[in-house]
């Protein structure tokens, strides 16, 4: 079964919110200044089985060590916050390739 | 026929439900077949207004809809936008559809407005329009009526 972030923030605890209620410039910033790998991804883009919202081009954090992946999580009324969650190696090769820069 | 989907934020804003049946009753005048995403809560408002689905008979939960837009599903893409989360959210649907669209921002605060219908404009090629606007949908309606006309220009 594919992952799923929805799924995966509601039902583990293993992971971290570094930012919320926030907006899309802030977040974009700590995700940047936080990982020491950058990749920038369309609007929309489907990423961890659920769509990507924000103002491209999105900031996604990689940390190859700590294997994890920093992200946008975007809600009407809750604002923007940034999740970090540790990912296997072939989820991070497949937002890799999602690079458009 | 021609497809419209109205884009919802936050229902905390007053004028906001009151907009969003003035609009699609504007744009079914025009011929559209409209839909509208919303969260839970601002749908739960339409419903009450419009408790016989007399204006609004197509609803659909902003995050359901995300999940299933592709490019060209709908042919007008109109936003209400009075929040940054509004403006991720309009930016996003634009990009997929890649459709004909209009941001309707509305704020009280004249910084915050500009601010909002900037990060739209740098983003997108959607016609944007502004009203200083909170409680009252007045000066809303005056300026989505003017950008409605517009587009059928």
């Amino acid at each position: 079964m594919s992952f799923c972030l929805e799924t995966y923030l509601h039902e583990s605890e293993n992971y971290q919110i570094l930012i919320s209620r926030s907006g899309f410039k802030e977040c974009k910033k700590l995700i940047i200044d936080h990982s020491p790998e950058v990749i920038y991804v369309k609007a929309g883009e489907k990423i961890l089985g659920v769509r990507i919202i924000g103002v491209p081009p999105i900031a996604i954090g990689i940390n190859e060590e700590e294997g994890t992946v920093t992200l946008p999580y975007t809600k009407p009324c809750y604002g923007t916050a940034v999740v970090e969650l540790p990912l296997d190696k072939n989820e991070i090769k497949n937002i890799r390739s999602l690079n458009i820069k | 026929m021609k497809r419209a989907l109205i884009l919802l934020g936050c229902p905390e804003a007053p004028s906001q439900t009151p907009m969003a049946v003035y609009a699609v009753y504007k744009l079914t005048k025009m011929g559209y077949e409209v839909t509208v995403a919303s969260t839970p809560s601002a749908m739960k408002l339409l419903e009450v207004s419009d408790p016989e689905e007399y204006y609004i008979d197509n609803k659909i939960d902003i995050e359901s809809c995300l999940a299933k837009l592709e490019e060209g599903s709908f042919d007008l893409l109109v936003g209400f936008v009075h929040k940054d989360a509004a403006v991720s959210y309009f930016v996003t649907f634009y990009h997929i559809l890649n459709i004909k669209s209009l941001a309707v921002v509305f704020e009280r605060d004249p910084d915050v407005m500009e601010d909002l219908a900037k990060d739209i404009m740098e983003s997108t090629d959607a016609n944007v329009v502004s009203a200083r606007a909170y409680h009252n949908p007045t000066p809303i309606r005056v300026k989505f009526d003017h950008a409605i006309k517009d587009l059928e220009e």
